[in-house]
């Protein structure tokens, strides 16, 4: 018996009111892979990441994470469960300095129904934390210079490090990250870019990127899901989807064809 | 001049405790995005418990059992506003604070009566400072106050709990994510604001007696102040705290002198003081707008 997956989607459905912005979708990830989730704006990218994230609560389907059933259940759970999640837009805490931005990483892992025992419990765990921020510190050299600037101070890739680094502060197994291109420099992209390959490589942990970008995504993950209006329309490996001419067109600023979904392709891990 | 100087000093120490309500205002505003009516209640009660349990007990015991008590209470009620789901709206929830204010108005004519409350203060004599006549009990109130602001601010910038609730109000979204319960954080902004107006009504009782219904104007003053900082600072809270409370006292003051209003000058006061605060904020948002 082999053993689950690290992240397990399955029929998926997030729903705003009475629209319906994910509509059955299951896609799974081994621990260690870097996996793409593509797809034009609109498409329920963010609405997945929420929907599994503890956001908002989905209305079907489950989340698994290491065969362990976590649908609905609160953010804070999912982290603790090993997925953390950077925002899209980055969400730094902008009147805090970077360093608290990164040690509210930690602090909100050991929240778990209110702030005393929680505050208790990060202080129990000082010295690890410790040495987790340095450990950021010495992957994000650049964070550990602007500890005390307010992050809504800094530059937007700055603020994209800030948000990764209060991510890893939760020691995730994987990372998800919703649009990690979007407003940036081409070569601020870069530089990001190689850090997550080589956080990827390096230390082990899983990668979803979540992109718009799709040459970009495509590039940096050996399989992707393509998503479209809430379902999934295509999934296989990066290679396979970049000669596709649905992607292609898609690229050149065309929609995806829903129905011309390659039979072949199937959603899943390619074995 | 020396009453002049008189006034300011009043002034400054009623303006303070208004501070500490626009202060708590900002709190809850900034963590949860509601306008907390209650508030003035909350500094009501302070008020209230003080007088009841100083007569007993040693006047600093008393004084903080009333503030904790006041606190859990302010808990209780951020409970209730912040809804039992995620799905209540700031809206809803300033409808719930309005009513838990109507609510503890109730109660407090039941079980305190419709007389002004108030206690004696444990200083004998007032000081004579160059001709000016300064209660002891108003230069507490100010100290008091002032320690109490800093304390926050301090406690905001340099703990992690107190960061937890920077965090929420700067992005409840990421706060959420990261997995920090913005409910639990609401409750605990609630109680601390609840605290502070306690300790402001605490301490000001004997010199300003407190009624079962006082909470209307300390609620729109302590408004008044936070509006000054547009809700959002709490530095500029203390300040309009402060600004309000020596104008209302000038206002006031002078009234009195004006033929045919004589006596009736306080009833103004709260007039007044709105008044003050509509130019203040104008004149405020005139300058944001130049720099
Ligand atoms: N909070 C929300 N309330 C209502 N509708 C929403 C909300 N967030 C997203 N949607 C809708 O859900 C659909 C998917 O959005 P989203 O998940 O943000 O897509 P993507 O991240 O792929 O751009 C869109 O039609 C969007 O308008
Ligand atoms: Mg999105």
């Amino acid at each position: 018996m082999s053993a689950a997956p690290l992240l397990e989607i399955d029929g998926l459905v997030v729903k705003y009111g009475q629209a319906i912005a994910l509509d059955g979708v299951s896609l799974s990830l081994e621990a260690g892979e870097r996996v793409a989730l593509i797809g034009p704006n609109g498409a329920g990218k963010t609405s997945l990441l929420n929907g599994v994230c503890g956001l908002v609560k989905p209305a079907a389907g489950r989340v698994l994470l290491d065969g362990r059933d976590l649908t609905g259940r609160a953010p804070g759970e999912i982290v603790r469960a090993g997925l953390t999640q950077v925002p899209e837009g980055r969400q730094v805490f902008p009147t805090l300095p970077v360093e608290a931005n990164l040690l509210l990483g930690a602090y909100g892992r050991e929240f778990r129904h209110e702030l005393v025992s929680a505050t208790l419990r990060y202080i129990g765990r000082r010295g690890e934390i410790a040495v987790r921020l340095e450990r950021v510190y010495s992957l994000m050299p650049k964070l550990r210079e602007l500890r005390e600037r307010p992050a809504g101070r800094t530059s937007g890739g700055e603020q994209q490090m800030v948000a990764i680094g209060r991510a890893l502060m939760a020691e995730p197994r994987l990372l998800a990250i919703d649009e990690l291109s979007l407003g940036l420099a081409p070569l601020v992209v870069q530089d990001l870019s190689e850090f997550l390959v080589g956080l990827n490589e390096e230390e082990g942990v899983a990668l979803l990127l979540v992109e718009q970008n799709a040459v970009l995504a495509l590039e940096l993950c050996a399989r992707a899901y393509v998503l479209e209006a809430g379902r999934l329309v295509l999934a296989g490996p990066s290679d396979e989807l970049e000669r596709n001419e649905t992607v292609r067109s898609a690229y050149l600023g065309g929609g995806l064809e829903v129905a011309d979904a390659e039979p072949g392709t199937q959603a899943g891990p390619s074995s | 001049m020396k009453e002049f100087l008189q006034l300011v000093v009043v002034g400054v120490s009623t303006g303070s405790a208004y501070a500490l309500v626009g202060i708590g205002m900002v709190l809850i505003f900034r963590t949860t995005g509601i306008v907390n009516f209650a508030q003035g209640s909350f500094a009501v009660l302070g008020g209230l418990f003080m007088v009841a349990l100083v007569d007993d007990i040693h006047g600093l015991v008393a004084g903080l059992a009333a503030v904790l008590v006041v606190a859990f209470i302010g808990s209780l009620v951020g409970f209730v506003a912040v809804g039992f789901r995620h799905r209540t709206t700031p809206l809803a929830s300033l409808i719930i604070t309005l009513g838990i204010a109507l609510l503890i108005t109730s109660l407090n004519l039941l079980a305190f009566g419709d007389r002004p409350h108030t206690y004696p203060t444990i200083f004998d004599r007032a000081w004579d400072i160059g001709g000016v006549l300064v209660q002891p009990q108003y230069v507490l109130v100010a100290g008091v106050t002032l320690l109490a602001a800093l304390l926050l601010t301090l406690g905001l910038q340099r703990t992690i709990a107190g960061q937890a609730l920077v965090a929420c109000a700067d992005s409840r979204r990421a706060a959420e994510l990261v997995g920090i319960d913005v409910r639990a954080v609401a409750v605990v902004a609630f109680a601390v604001s609840a605290g502070l107006s306690a300790l402001g009504w605490v301490l000001l009782t004997p010199v300003d007696p407190v009624n079962y219904d006082s909470d209307v104007r300390i609620a729109i003053n302590g408004f008044a102040a936070a509006a000054f900082g547009g809700l959002a600072s709490i530095r500029l809270a203390y300040v309009g705290g402060l600004v309000l409370g020596v104008a209302q006292q000038l206002v006031v003051g002078y009234a009195d002198k004006i033929p045919g209003l004589g006596q009736q000058a306080r009833q103004y006061e709260l007039a007044a003081a709105l008044v003050i605060m509509l130019v203040l904020i104008g004149w405020r948002a005139r300058n944001e707008v130049h720099e």
